[in-house]
Parts: C-alpha cells; structure tokens; sequence
C-alpha cells in the first residue's frame, strides 16, 4: 500500500477540528442564523403570528359575533361595549375584523401552499420530460396566463356558478379560483430552474449510473429546488392575500354573510367621511398582515441566498453585542 | 536584483515596523506594500485572509505570486486596488510611488485605478460589457483619466492599443462588440485597456488560466510585450509554476495568507528552501520528462485560518516538523549565504539544493500493473469506437428553417482502448473532445458510426437490460467536484445511489461502501458527512469511489484535476495510477493540461476540429512529435524551468480555433500551420484540397538498414503531407533577451 491510505497526522488533526463543529456549521443552523440577523423579518414574523393568534382568540374577548345586529348602537365609534365600533348595520366591527383577519389568512395560506405545490410539480414534470410534452403542457400554462382571471373570478361568484354557489361557501370558491390563476408564473420558474438542474453534473451522473428517471426527479431536482419553494410560499401568501382583498374591494370576491378584509375595505369606502373607524381599522389589519409578509421575505432571501451580504454583519454585531 | 524583499521583523510593533520600512523603502520603487492586513467575516468568525505582506516592486520588472487557492494572493491584489467589498477590514501600508493608497476612499482611488495601477483579470468572458464596442470601452478608460484628449486622438491611441496587442486589422475591429472575440482576443482587449493609460503597475490576476494552452502562450507574449512597451511593473498572480518561470524576476510564494519564500526566480525554483515551495514544485508533473516517477502529494489541507496560527502554519502538512516548529510562526528570514533569498522556516539552513523532494515528501513508489508487461495486441478490447460522427445541423428562420450548414463537431473517430490501459483526448476547446465523450456516454442507437462498449455495440442497446450491463462496464468521473455530488446528499447515499441501483442488498451495501472508503483513501467514517464538508481532492475521491462502485472495467476521466489545487491534483493522480494498476482499470481520459496526460497515459490522440490529427503511444508523441499541431501545442505549455523556459523555442499560433462550420475543405489546421506558412505554392496547394489521412510513422532508414527482416512499425500515427517541413519563423518566439540572473 502507498501512504495514500497512511492515516497522517495532518488528516487527524483537520478531523478534530471538523468535529469540534466550529467549522462546519448545518445549513440550518446558517438560514436560522442569517434570518434572525434580520430584525426586520423578525418583526415581520412576530407581526404575522400575532395577528394569527388574534384572528383565531381574538373572538373569546367580546360577547358579539359578525351576524348579531345591536339595535342600540348603530353606526357608533368605538367605545367599551364595541372596542373598535359598530357598523351601520350594528354589527360589531371587532367581531368582524377578526373573522376577516381569519378568512383572509386561511386564503392566503391555501392559495400560497397550494398553487407552489401545484407549480413544482408541474413545473419539474415540464422540465424533465422535455420535447413534446413540454409543448403541450407549457401551451396550457400559457393560455391559463392569457385568461382574464377577473372576468372568470367575476362569473364563477356571482352570475353563472349558481350551482356552485349552493354547495360552497364563498370564501372556499374564490381559494379555488385563485388558486386556478396563481401557480403559473412559479411553474415557469421551477421549469427553467430545473432544466438547468438537469445540466448540473450529479444529475447527469445519476443518469450515467442508470438511476430511472423518477427516482432522479425526486431524489435530485426536487430537493434542490427547496429554498426557492420556501421564498415562492411566502409571496403567493402575500398575493394572494392581496388578490382576494382586491377582488372583494370591488365586489366580486367574497360575498356577505362571509366577511373578509376586503369586504371591509370595500364596504366602507363611501362612508369614510361617516364612519371612518369602519375603513381604518380594516385597512390598517390588511396592512399589517401584507407588510409583515413583505417584511418576512426580505429576510428569508437573505437566509437562502448564498450569495448574501448577511455574513458582513456577522462579526459587527457579536462585536456591539460584546461592547454592550 | 529587482525587487527588494523586508523581513518582517516580529520584535518592533506595528507602527514602528512600518516607519521603519517606510525609511529603508528603496526610493524607486514604484509599489510598496508593507505589513498588509485583510480579515472578513464569516459564519464561524474572522477570516484572517492575508497576514502580513511585505514586498517592493522595481519599475520594469515582473514579481510572481504563487499560491494555492485560499493563500491570499487574490485579495492581497484586490486590496492594492482597493477593490475589496466594505466589510473587509484591511491594515497596513500600500504606497504607490511613495503616496499611501490604503484608507483612500473609493472616489480617491478612482484617479489612480486605471491610470497609474491597472488590472487584468482572470475572466476574459465576463470583463467586458456586452453592449458596448470594443473601441468604445477602450476609449472610456482614455476619457476618464484624460479630459482633454481629443475624440480623433483617442481613436488613434485605441487603434495604436489594439494594434500592440496583436489584434488584426484594429480599426475595424474597433466597432466589434465582445461577443464578437474569442476567449483569448478579449484577453487581449483587456490588456489593452489596462495599458492604456500607460500604468506604473500592472496587476495581472490568473490572467491564463481560463485559456487554451496555444492562447496562453499567445497572451503570455502579449502581456511581456506590453511590459516592454509601457515599462511598467508587473504583479503576476498564478497558481502554475509553469507560467510565471518565463516571465517572473521574482517569486512570492504565500500559504495560508502569509509569504513563506521570496527570492529571485532562479532562487526559488533551483534552490527552495521552504519545504512547502519545495513539496509545490514536485507537485507538478512534467511534460518535457518520459521518466515515471510518482508525484510528490502535500497530504492535508491549508489551514483554517479563522485562528491564528501558534506554530508554523505548513506544519501540519510539513513531513519535517519537529517540536520546534510548532512554537511560534517562524518569520521570514534571509536564507543563509544569499542575499535577497528569504524563506520562513526554521530548518532553511539545512534544505539545500540537493535534498531530494521526493525523499522529503515520501512519493509513493510508482505502480505496476498486472496488463504492463503483456503486449498490447494481446489485451482485450475494453472500448471501439468505429468511424464515430457527430453533426450539428445550422439553421436559420423562425418557420421554414433551412439548412444553412453543418458543425462537424465530431467527424469519423476511431480507436479503441485495450484493458489495463489509460488513454488520453487531448486539444483546444471546441476540438470535439467533450462531444466525443458524450456520444460514448449517451448511447444513441440512430449513431453515424459504431460504439462498442465491453464488445456490446450500442445498436443493440435496446432494451433496459443491454443498457444497464453496458452501463455497468463504464463509469465516470467529472471535472467539477463540486457540481457533480448532489449537495444534499451524505457521501453514504452518494455512494450508495449506484448500488442500489445494481439491486445490491442493504448490508452488502454497507461492506461495499467501506472497502470504496478504504480504496480512495478516505476514512471511513467520513461517511455520513456532506460534500461541502470535504476539501476539494476528497470530494474528487468521493466522486472516483462512486465510479468505482459497480466495478467498471473502464473508467472515463474528463478532465479529473483540473478543477483542483496543484499539491492535492498530485494526490489525485497518483491515487488513479494505483487504481489502475491494482485493479486493472481501463481509462479514457479527456485533459487540456499535456503535463496531467503524459504523466498518467499509455496512449494518446490529438484532436484538431473533430479530427484525430495525431495517435500513437505518448512517449513517442511527446518526444517526436509529427503533426505540426501537435508541435505547437507542446511548445506552448509553460514548464516550470526559468533556464529552460528562457532558452526555449516557442511556436505561437497564429489566431483561434476556426469555427468548425468554416472549417477548411483541406486540412483543417491549414490557416494556422506554421508549416504551410513556409511552403512553396505548389505544396501549399495541396494542402488545401486535399484532406490529408491518418498514415502510420514510417522507421526511419537508419533503423531500416540496421534491423534485418520486417520492422515493426512503430505505435503512432499522424494526419499531414509535410511532417518534416520547415516551420516559419513568424511564428517562432524565442526570448533570447531576458534578464540574465545570478547563477
């Protein structure tokens, strides 16, 4: 044998240098790192949970729900038996923003989670069969993307989807027309993402060694595309959020009894003057829950990304921290 | 003697050392660094990147700086420039003809980037903006630092640049955009930019590594002209021996951020005195020696340097060490009995010239295979390839395409590897070697031509079962580590992928993936860590035990070390020589580095334009070359010998590698063969209607009349009419002027 396989001592030094673990660091350990480097996100992630606790306690702190009319107070500004007023109607606001804040999260998180499992699939399906299945299904994705989602939105909740509307409420069929319209623009990216996955060397050494095709698929392509199927969940949250405020705002989303942040907003627009508190409170919940998402992904790209100018604070902060 | 090295003495502190060298500073030096710093930031702490660099550079003269990757030879660089990102923390002194760069701000900085100190990096491809001419570029670096110049003048000193560094027909070239340049011409458009407001101090960062070798020695020459012409100091930054031997005055060797040899170039490669430099330089294989000796491999990593240091930082890989070595980091310290020789070890003294490296190292003694002394007629044919083509059709048109032209970029090969035996594709890129490669990788049945694997054609590869004993019979290994281990794997599932696949069981798999461990030289117990864990040499290994895993007869290289440091390259090769001998494996290896192919091939081909132009056993090629390419190619590689390298002829090629839809109707090397240059018209003629064929090397007639009886003909091959033709002298370089050096 040649001192190939002599065991050195310069081998087992670096070894005890390796396993005493201030080299090498999990990759997890490094996003959880990067990530709470970035106060903004933290804040972000604090925001967000917080207003998903409120959305699912914050009912248990008044006696009023978003149906029960108070014929004593109506249209009244906030005060201690309405924390956050009443409407028109009478209907207690606080009731209603909370079940708005939960509609409005449970959208998101669906439509989010659901169209970038949709898009992966179908975006890796896409890259990894190539020629004409490729044609095909990437002609589909482009005549949903050429569709005017609004009119479709537009006709599935009011007009024709009479039948539909019997058996679904509508909070669960705007989920379902969203999610139709929104994993389209991610299926594109995950298709060229994994097309060049394809390319890389170890994809091309599984096919060398004859590893079938699927196997390939889920054990090598998938994976990799992980940390961009983490960011893309976040902004499809996000938009989707946004989609279904807009889509209420103008009356075609949502439809009463079911109430949501857009509901709110759209309602209220012609009584800012009367009623401002009935815009406000909805506008400020929309924004803070957008926001904390927007402010989230920041620092999400910022753990993920390995090119990020994270590590630079690195030092500077354990050094304040030090100075403190 | 040029440059002028300090020793950094420990005793004074910081800012006395620096008052010190600023008064003992030689005043004509034009750049003089003293005790740089550089730390950044990590995940796991400060990165100590370069500790301390001293060095004054002499106008007109050329200093080296050698290192491995991570030694710090690149920031040290960019430091000077000022071109490291904010959060690096950077001390010390950078004087530029006696005014203090470091601490300028980026503003400051900008009047003498480009003016007085310019750069050449190491990417050709990326360093230009795509969207702007050439011209256009060069001009912008004039306008910045000459406000007055008028448009006229600037074009003639843009067209006077292109001209110097060799571009044909440089004012129309002027109006060409990047895309429209060769690797090796935007190397030289980029020199020309560096040059153009002639610099005090060029900086030259791996400004050949990622060019073919007949480009290298283009740009080379390109480079020690316009060090000629604008007088300017040189710092030229290379990881190869090779390249800075011709043109260095003097060397820097660094390790783990700090200089630990410094000297004349004579100095540093006759007579090292620091056993890194030492274990470096045997490191490289040669391609001027046939002798086959092992290579010297420095075991180990670099060190981390997120801590400093408390002994020697080679130590841990130095086969010398002693307790002595491990207290304190020795300093650099004149080498007995020389004057400017400088070398940071404590045992300098006693390493003379005639200490053996391979001695010091523990080389491994050089492998014989079982297949070495049997004939190689009589060996089994592991691979065939018969009359193999590959053609890309050009189109043209978005709806009609039609067929403007045909890239051959594979056109009629033919050879076959025996068992036991290493053989080896080697050329430019866009030769065709990597197609090559893929078309016996790929098994297409519809193939112009006919692959036999194992003697398994792949016409008959139909089925899944035909595919996968072909599979079983060739394996391969990738040139990127990196890239080709899934970085979400443990190197068990790496390993075990192919296994798996093989139906093997789980304990089998298990006893077979130890015995892989063991075979490549990895611990065993590295088995559950992940790729990144692992240095660039061991993740070659893990890559080679994979390819190893199924038992392959034939095992094919593409380009195997050439993504890997020259201490742990040596490592690797010599781990696949004895893979070779003691499992009889077949290799077909496709290399750019000759120095990699002579020392571990049997056989050899050369490609030229999807053509074999020359075949034949590689000490036969190597020391009698034939083909005028090959003659070219052989003379472009850069040896790491100053004597030799100074002496030596060198045939410059003229221009790039033809596309291959233009290839000639001829012989395809006709437009840059310095033979054809030289011909007579008639002969010239021939060249170029006719396609020259493969013929066998006939003995010469000094053998013919000394043997009796038939005479066996010798194993090479060449495809050209005028062998022995006289080369043209345009194309001969020799450097017959270089600076004479103490013996």
């Amino acid at each position: 044998m040649t001192n190939l396989n002599a065991i050195d001592p310069a081998a087992v030094a670096q070894d005890a240098h390796l396993e005493s673990a201030d080299v090498v660091i999990a990759k997890s350990t490094i996003i959880f790192r990067r990530f709470m480097r970035n106060k903004t996100a933290v804040a972000g992630l604090a925001i967000f949970l917080g207003l998903t606790l409120f959305s699912f306690v914050g009912g248990f702190f008044t006696p009023w729900d978003k149906e029960t009319l108070d014929p004593f107070s109506i249209g009244m500004p906030p005060s201690a038996e309405h924390f956050l007023g009443t409407s028109q109607a009478g209907i207690d606001l606080y009731a209603m923003t909370v079940e708005g804040t939960r509609i409005s999260i449970l959208i998101g998180l669906v439509v989010g989670l659901v169209s970038v499992l949709v898009a992966a699939v179908y975006g890796c399906t896409m890259a990894y069969f190539g020629g004409k299945v490729d044609k095909v299904m990437l002609f589909v994705l482009e005549a949903l993307i050429m569709m005017p989602a609004l009119l479709v939105v537009a006709v599935a909740t009011s007009g024709g989807g009479d039948g539909l509307k019997k058996n679904l409420p509508s909070w669960l069929l705007l989920i379902i027309v969203l999610l139709v319209f929104s994993w389209m623009g991610t299926a594109r990216l995950i298709r060229s993402m994994s097309m060049s996955l394809m390319q890389r060397d170890f994809v091309k050494a599984a096919q060398y060694m004859g590893v079938p095709p699927p196997r390939i698929v889920w054990r090598h392509l998938v994976p990799n595309i992980g940390s961009l199927l983490v960011l893309d969940i976040t902004r499809g949250v996000t938009g989707a959020i946004l989609a279904e405020v807009a889509f209420s705002f103008i009356g075609i989303g949502i439809k009463v009894p079911d109430v949501s942040l857009g509901v709110l907003i759209g309602g209220a627009t012609s009584q800012v003057q009367t009623f401002p508190w009935m815009f406000w409170v909805p506008l400020t919940v929309m924004f803070l829950l957008t926001g904390s998402l927007a402010m989230m992904n920041d620092g999400l790209r910022d753990a993920f990304d390995p090119s990020s100018s994270s590590v630079g604070r690195a030092k500077k902060n354990s050094a304040e921290k030090k100075s403190k | 003697m040029s440059t002028f090295l300090e020793p950094a003495d420990p005793a004074p502190t910081a800012a006395e050392r620096l008052h010190i060298a600023g008064l003992h500073s030689p005043s004509d030096a034009v750049l003089s660094v003293r005790d740089l710093n550089v730390s950044f930031n990590s995940e796991n702490g400060a990165v100590h990147a370069v500790r301390g660099v001293n060095f004054d550079l002499m106008p007109g003269k050329t200093l080296g700086i050698v290192g491995e990757s991570g030694s710090g030879k690149s920031v040290t660089s960019l430091a000077i420039m000022g071109l490291l990102p904010t959060t690096a923390q950077i001390s010390g002194s950078v004087r530029l003809k006696g005014k203090e760069l470091l601490g300028l701000s980026d503003k400051a900085m900008c009047a003498y980037r480009g003016n007085d100190i310019a750069m050449v990096f190491q990417d050709p491809l990326s360093s230009l903006t795509p969207v702007y001419t050439v011209g256009t570029q060069i001009t912008e670096a004039l306008t910045i630092h000459n406000p007055g110049m008028s448009k006229a003048a600037k074009e003639t000193r843009a067209v006077e640049l292109l001209a110097m560094v060799g571009i044909p027909s440089p004012r129309n070239r002027l109006r060409a955009f990047p895309h429209e340049f060769s690797g090796g011409m935007r190397q030289r458009v980029m020199i020309a930019i560096a040059i153009a407001n002639d610099p005090r101090v060029l900086i030259a960062d791996e400004p050949t590594t990622a060019l073919d070798v007949t480009i290298q020695a283009q740009v080379l020459e390109v480079l020690h002209k316009a060090q000629e012409e604008t007088g300017a100091a040189v710092v030229m930054i290379t990881h190869d021996l090779g390249v800075v031997a011709g043109i260095a005055d003097d060397i820097m060797v660094m390790y783990a951020g700090k200089p630990v040899e410094t000297g004349s170039v004579d100095d540093i490669y006759y007579d090292p005195r620091m056993p890194y430099t030492m274990g470096l330089l045997g490191a490289v294989p040669r391609v001027d020696v046939a002798e086959k000796s092992s290579l010297v491999p420095i075991d180990g990593i670099p060190p981390n340097l997120l801590h400093t240091p408390t002994g020697c930082s080679f130590a841990p890989r130095c086969p010398l060490v002693t307790d002595a070595c491990l207290d304190g980091e020795p300093s650099l310290n004149p080498v007995p009995g020389a004057n400017y020789h400088q070398a940071a070890c404590i045992k300098s003294g006693s390493l003379g010239a005639d200490v053996d490296v391979h001695d010091i190292f523990s080389a491994p003694p050089v492998p014989a295979s079982r297949f070495d002394l049997m004939p190689r007629a009589e060996r089994a044919t592991v691979l065939e390839l018969k009359d193999v083509r590959k053609h890309f059709p050009l189109t043209k048109g978005a709806l009609l395409k039609r067929r403007i032209g045909t890239v051959k970029a594979v056109d009629g090969l033919s050879f076959d590897i025996r068992e036991g035996e290493c053989f080896s594709i080697v050329g430019e890129s866009g030769s065709g070697k990597t197609t090559t490669l893929l078309e016996i990788m790929e098994f297409h049945k519809d193939q112009d031509g006919e692959v036999l694997i194992g003697g398994i054609s792949n016409k008959q590869a139909a089925d899944a079962r035909t595919k996968s004993a072909m599979r079983r019979e060739m394996q391969m290994v990738f040139q990127d580590p990196t890239g080709a281990l899934d970085p979400r794997f443990t190197v068990y599932e790496v390993l075990a992928e192919p296994l798996q696949n093989a139906g093997l069981s789980k304990p089998d798999i298990k006893k077979r993936i130890m015995e892989l461990m063991k075979l490549v030289g990895l611990q065993p117990d590295h088995v559950n860590r992940f790729p990144n864990q692992f240095s660039g040499g061991q993740r070659q290994r893990v890559g080679i035990a994979r390819a190893l895993a199924v038992n392959p007869k034939l095992v094919v290289l593409d380009e195997p070390v050439s993504a890997l440091d020259v201490s742990v390259q040596a490592g690797v090769i010599n781990l696949l020589d004895k893979l070779r001998a003691e499992l009889g494996l077949s290799y077909l290896m496709v290399a750019h580095d000759l120095s990699v192919v002579r020392h571990i091939s049997n056989r050899v081909a050369v490609m030229y334009l999807g053509k074999i132009v020359e075949i034949g056993e590689v000490d036969r090629v190597f020391d009698n070359p034939r083909h005028p390419y090959t003659r070219a190619l052989l003379s472009a590689i850069p040896v790491p010998d100053p004597q030799f390298e100074r002496t030596r002829e060198r045939i410059i090629l003229q221009g790039d590698l033809p596309s291959p839809l233009d290839a000639p109707k001829g012989c395809n090397f006709a437009t840059r063969c310095p033979v054809f240059a030289a011909l007579p018209a008639a002969k010239q003629e021939q060249c170029l209607t006719l396609e020259p064929p493969l013929g066998p090397v006939q003995p010469s007639r000094a053998v013919q009349v000394v043997e009796t009886g038939p005479v066996p003909v010798p194993d090479q091959q060449f495809a050209c009419f005028f062998p022995d033709g006289e080369l043209d002298e345009h194309m001969l370089v020799v450097h017959e002027t270089a600076e004479p050096h103490a013996p």
